[in-house]
């Protein structure tokens, strides 16, 4: 390879100035092209990671070089399909702009001068830092950072704060992607959240026999973020008659092609909930029976504490307490043991005096609180039809058995929690679990994962009690600690003020953090604050430019993964490997392996296999990790990479259907549901503990957060509200929603040609009426304005969106990365976003969705140095680039 | 005489433009090279009782194509073997007389070659006994080629199962669109693809 490739592959037009030492040139250990004339064309079966749909591939590879894609039609999820972006993958991989060596800083933050460092002198820099960090103002002053988008593996970072002692990492979704969800439902009833895009739901990959009636996708658009997966199944799914109803601002490809779509007020969807929920009870369209024997729901709540009457606490650790229930036929409360007692009849709805305390149900409870939420309030309050709302509630509750797909929508404003609570009551009331059709499942598993279908156990047993209790943010917050993060505003206030410590070095791996969370330009600003930062991604974003060193992360054509798709085992596995790129994982292990040698005692301990047990001692390469995470199945990783897709369970076992009814071995009593009373528990009693402890997920007991979390849901206005009477309403009138486009994941993929050519530049969507007074044409340059500043998009005048709303996407320019913009002052509508509270109570979730913007027309047209025409997008079409050993796999530099 | 045509189950378009991608990659188009392309139909009618479908739009393999009638080289032409009509880049000359003539406005100029565009169902790749890439990678399973003459194809059989009245094809001028689009779920709107905006590169000041 020539010192000219290397320089115009960096290209300053659109990458980063590279010093002029570079005279150290690339030993290739072994060529891969073969010098013969015959091609080595090989097809070789993986995953796509251009998001976390994990499709199945078929990818050719000619004489090293990755030429060609196509979807595997043996993924039982994608079937065969691939998307705009898993079929750009040939494009991310030999991206001009890959970041391809370890580079460190050589002039002013900012300037984008670099020079190339090795391996190991990144690695020893970092280290040292980080024991300098440590040494000088504790571990927790060091700080660590992923995302969802481009190919993470999200606990290699929590596992590595935990063993390095710092309980500060936090990634820009959790709490505003996918943690309400995930804990809610766990904490509800024992289960996997029914999100299509974090491929839940896996009922509705069995088109033609699943006994599915009904589908409301609740802020979901399966079709645009999951097209090939979860947004093929829908297609086969309306083509079977299966009704749906879909709740969304903004008209997504589903909404057009649901029986109701209801274009909800961004910020307004527990509101609507309860309606819903008000609606059902009223209604009487509950499942009577399931409610009564198999949720929570009749059990006595005592009003005074919130908790619920205990007859007797179990003392086996798998065995429920015994909960105390109203018995009409005797008039008196009466202990109900598990699972039920007929001879009982137990009522439902009631408030009950005794011994002076009140007593009511869990179910009465329930009813109370969404009392005030007739279909005519919810029609106010969410900018709807009521005979539109009736008609999407009949649609579901009249075409059972069915399910609720609740989307990210709700994690993304500060209600989300009960956004997740409300949902799941829905679903639980209809006794939508477990049974043919149902979306919340107990499928089976290969047990080859672990949660949200990664492979390194985060140890969160490994980070000291004192050390968890620093954890910014989630005393208050404590849902978090599921996930072992903190909370990223608490982590923000910490850098810029250092109260209630300083944090000093900040190791960020996704793609570009100023896009991705909220209030970019305090990001920006906190930078300063920070001694030592480094940025390890596929190639550099804009926050690389306030980088200290930059390390270059693996495309997912690079990375080897086990997937789980339904009940076949696939292999994402390396095709080719380019340039000096390790995958994440094991940069995190040397990472570790360099701070044990400098003294660090827990990381000496994580490399040894007794001391971790389960937890796995650090691996050198990912090998070691699969293989040891494939354990409990028949295979080896290497057998994975040959074979898969490998059926691991038949379909027939895989769909296991009512677990809960079958009779656990021990006591010959039904299995139940995964909770602790076994039954489903909609009158959430554990928010409460959770609150005032951190259990079940924090593993040492913690101070009470200043408020009990509620054990039912609650509707909160948005805090920056368009309804009358707020002031700030009148200057900013619209609300902002946001939502995908299947061209991109996340910050991904705005450095590739095809998809910027499809996608230049963030459509703002906005009801004619509205463009209309506010002077906007369509396919004008309008400025949208929050509290927080101003970017530009493209206005897109269209009735698919609710009037009062305005919907604009992630944005980031890679093609001014090297101006003083860095790309991502320019149409970034997370500049405009909230990081301010108020915060969602359990999980601190911020406001990314349904604060006030305003919208106008932006006279200076479109700004300065962006890319919009096919041709501009020249620059990132894909370089050639040799095929190179990788270092993690033996080969040497 | 065969004749090889797209049949498009309009209903189970999802427009994620994932054909587009495949078809960049099969086909090795450059940029501003497109074969086919999505279209949004629509909103229309009164918020919030309004309705929008996908189309995607391709050559239309007319049976009397303008394009071959124009062409004064013979590079746009009809494959006797199959119906569909190709452009021999070794003949075309560049002088975009085809692309005018087209109502459709489906043939793509590629300016780095300076030759004339357009889709041939992957001739390529159909050659070696493969479905075309945008058929294979179709996330809503809503793309179909088939021989329209044959009235045992999968495309005759699937044309028939729909029933008449829900199989449509764009406007015809007399040139004789092959392809059929299948829309049950929508009222079809007889709107041309270029009358609708497929990027928005923003209007200048």
């Amino acid at each position: 390879m020539s010192t000219t490739d290397f320089l115009a592959a960096t290209d300053i037009a659109n990458g980063l100035t590279l010093t002029d030492d570079q005279s150290c040139t690339f030993k290739t250990a072994t060529k891969t092209a073969l010098d013969d004339q015959t091609d080595n064309v090989q097809i070789i079966k993986t995953a796509c990671r251009a998001c976390i749909s994990n499709c199945g591939v078929l990818a050719t590879v000619k004489n090293g070089r990755v030429v060609h894609l196509e979807g595997n039609p043996e993924d039982p999820m994608s079937k065969g399909h691939m998307c705009a972006k898993g079929l750009s993958g040939i494009q991310a991989l030999y991206n001009p702009n890959r970041n391809k060596y370890p580079l460190v800083r050589v002039g002013q933050r900012g300037e984008n001068k670099w020079k190339r460092i090795s391996w190991d002198t990144a690695i020893d820099t970092i280290a040292h830092k980080l024991m300098a960090a440590r040494q000088d103002f504790g571990a927790e002053s060091v700080f660590c950072s992923t995302g969802g988008g481009g190919n993470p593996e999200f606990w290699s970072i929590s596992r590595f704060c935990n063993i390095f002692g710092t309980p500060n990492w936090f990634e820009p979704g959790c709490a505003q992607c996918y943690l309400p969800r995930m804990c809610v439902y766990d904490m509800m009833y024992g289960g996997t959240n029914a999100s299509i895009a974090d491929s839940n739901a896996q009922e509705i990959y069995f088109p033609k026999t699943t006994k599915m009636k009904s589908l409301v996708l609740w802020g979901a658009d399966p079709s645009y973020s999951s097209p090939a997966s979860g947004g093929s199944a829908l297609v086969d799914l309306r083509a079977q008659g299966i009704k749906t109803v879909v709740i969304d601002p903004r008209m997504t490809p589903d909404a057009a092609k649901a029986d109701v779509w209801l274009p909800i007020r961004p910020g307004s969807d527990v509101a609507l909930e309860l309606a819903w929920i008000r609606y059902i009870i009223e209604n009487n369209l509950y499942d009577h029976d399931f409610v009564l024997r198999w949720t929570n729901l009749p059990y006595l709540v005592n009003t005074e504490t919130n908790l619920l009457w205990r007859a007797e606490t179990s003392t086996a650790p798998d065995q429920p307490d015994t909960f105390m229930v109203w018995d009409e036929k005797t008039n008196s409360a009466q202990p109900l043991p598990y699972p039920y007692n007929d001879d009982l009849d137990v009522a439902l709805e009631g408030t009950y005096v005794i011994n002076g305390v009140t007593y009511k149900t869990g179910f009465q409870c329930l009813k109370e609180t969404v009392a005030d939420y007739t279909l005519e309030k919810a029609a106010k309050i969410c900018w709807l039809p009521k005979d539109k709302i009736e008609a999407a509630i009949r649609t579901f509750t009249d075409n059972m058995p069915g399910g609720l797909c609740l989307g990210v929508a709700t994690d993304q404003s500060p209600n989300s929690a009960q956004a997740a609570m409300a949902a799941g009551i829905i679903d639980l009331l209809m006794g939508d679990v477990e049974r043919p059709g149902a979306l919340l499942q107990r499928f089976g598993t290969a047990g080859a994962t672990n949660m949200i279908g990664y492979c390194v156990p985060p140890a969160p047993a490994k980070l000291p009690d004192a050390q968890l209790k620093k954890r910014l943010g989630t005393i208050e917050h404590k849902g978090l600690h599921m996930w072992l993060a903190g909370h990223a505003p608490s982590i923000l206030h910490a850098i810029e003020t250092g109260d209630p410590y300083p944090l000093r070095v900040w190791l960020e791996r996704s793609g570009n953090k100023l896009v991705n969370l909220a209030d970019s330009k305090r990001w920006a600003k906190a930078t300063e604050k920070v001694d030592f930062i480094v940025h390890m991604y596929m190639y550099p974003t804009s926050f690389s430019a306030y980088a200290d060193m930059l390390l270059p992360t693996e495309e997912w054509l690079e990375t080897d993964m086990i997937v789980e798709s339904c009940n076949k085992l696939m292999a994402r596995q390396s095709v080719t490997h380019v340039w000096e790129t390790i995958d994440e994982t094991v940069i995190w292990s040397k990472l570790a392996k360099r701070c044990a040698q400098l003294g660090h005692e827990g990381c000496q301990k994580a490399f040894d296999p007794v001391y971790m047990g389960d937890d796995l001692p650090y691996w050198d390469n990912m090998s070691e990790l699969l293989n040891a995470n494939l354990k409990d199945t028949p295979f080896t990783w290497e057998q994975l990479k040959k074979e898969a897709p490998i059926e691991y369970m038949s379909e027939a076992d895989y769909r296991s259907y009512y677990v809960y009814q079958q009779p656990d071995p021990k006591t010959g009593l039904p299995k139940g549901f995964p909770t602790p009373s076994k039954k489903c528990e909609l009158y959430l009693e554990r928010m409460i503990t959770l609150g005032r402890t951190g259990q079940p997920y924090s593993h040492c007991a913690l101070p009470p957060a200043s408020k009990d979390y509620s054990p039912l849901p609650y509707y909160e206005e948005p805090y920056e509200s368009p309804l009358l009477g707020n002031d700030l309403a009148e200057e900013y009138p619209l609300v902002m929603t946001n939502g995908r486009v299947p061209y991109y994941h996340h910050g991904t993929l705005r450095n590739t040609a095809w998809t910027r050519e499809l996608y230049p530049a963030p459509e703002v969507w906005i009801h004619p009426q509205a463009a209309q007074k506010y002077g906007v044409a369509d396919n004008d340059w309008v400025w949208v304005e929050s509290l927080r500043g101003k970017v530009r998009g493209i206005a897109h005048l269209t009735t698919g969106i609710n009037p009062g709303s305005v919907y604009m996407e992630r944005f980031w320019n890679p093609e001014t990365l090297n101006t003083k913009t860095h790309g991502w002052q320019e149409m970034n509508v997370n500049v405009l976003a909230r990081s301010q509270g108020p915060y969602n109570d359990v999980f601190g979730t911020y406001t990314l969705r349904a604060y006030l913007v305003k919208v106008y027309k932006a006279k200076e047209g479109a700004p300065e140095g962006i890319w919009l025409e096919p041709k501009e997008f020249k620059a990132f079409l894909p370089k050639s680039a040799e095929a190179t050993p990788d270092i993690t796999k033996g080969a040497q530099l | 005489m065969k004749k090889l045509a797209f049949v498009v189950e309009a209903d189970r378009c999802i427009g994620c433009k994932g054909c587009q991608i495949a078809c960049k990659l099969e086909n090795h188009l450059g940029l501003g090279t497109n074969r086919t392309l999505i279209k949004e139909i629509g909103p229309t009618g009164e918020y919030p009782n309004i309705q929008m479908y996908f189309l995607p739009a391709m050559c239309q393999q007319c049976k009397n194509p303008t394009c071959v009638a124009v062409c004064p080289t013979g590079a746009c032409h009809v494959n006797p073997e199959d119906g569909v009509i190709l452009i021999d880049q070794e003949k075309c000359i560049g002088c975009k007389s085809c692309v005018r003539a087209c109502p459709y406005e489906a043939i793509s100029f590629n300016e780095e070659r300076h030759v004339s565009d357009k889709c041939d169902l992957c001739a390529q790749s159909r050659q070696q006994g493969n479905a075309p890439a945008c058929v294979k990678n179709c996330s809503g399973g809503a793309l179909h080629v088939g021989d329209l003459n044959d009235p045992e194809s999968d495309v005759s059989k699937l044309l028939a199962d729909a029933g008449e009245a829900n199989v449509y094809n764009l406007r015809d001028f007399g040139n004789g669109p092959a392809v059929k689009y299948i829309l049950k779920n929508d009222d079809w709107l007889d709107i041309l693809p270029q009358e609708c905006v497929s990027v928005r590169r923003g209007k200048q000041k």
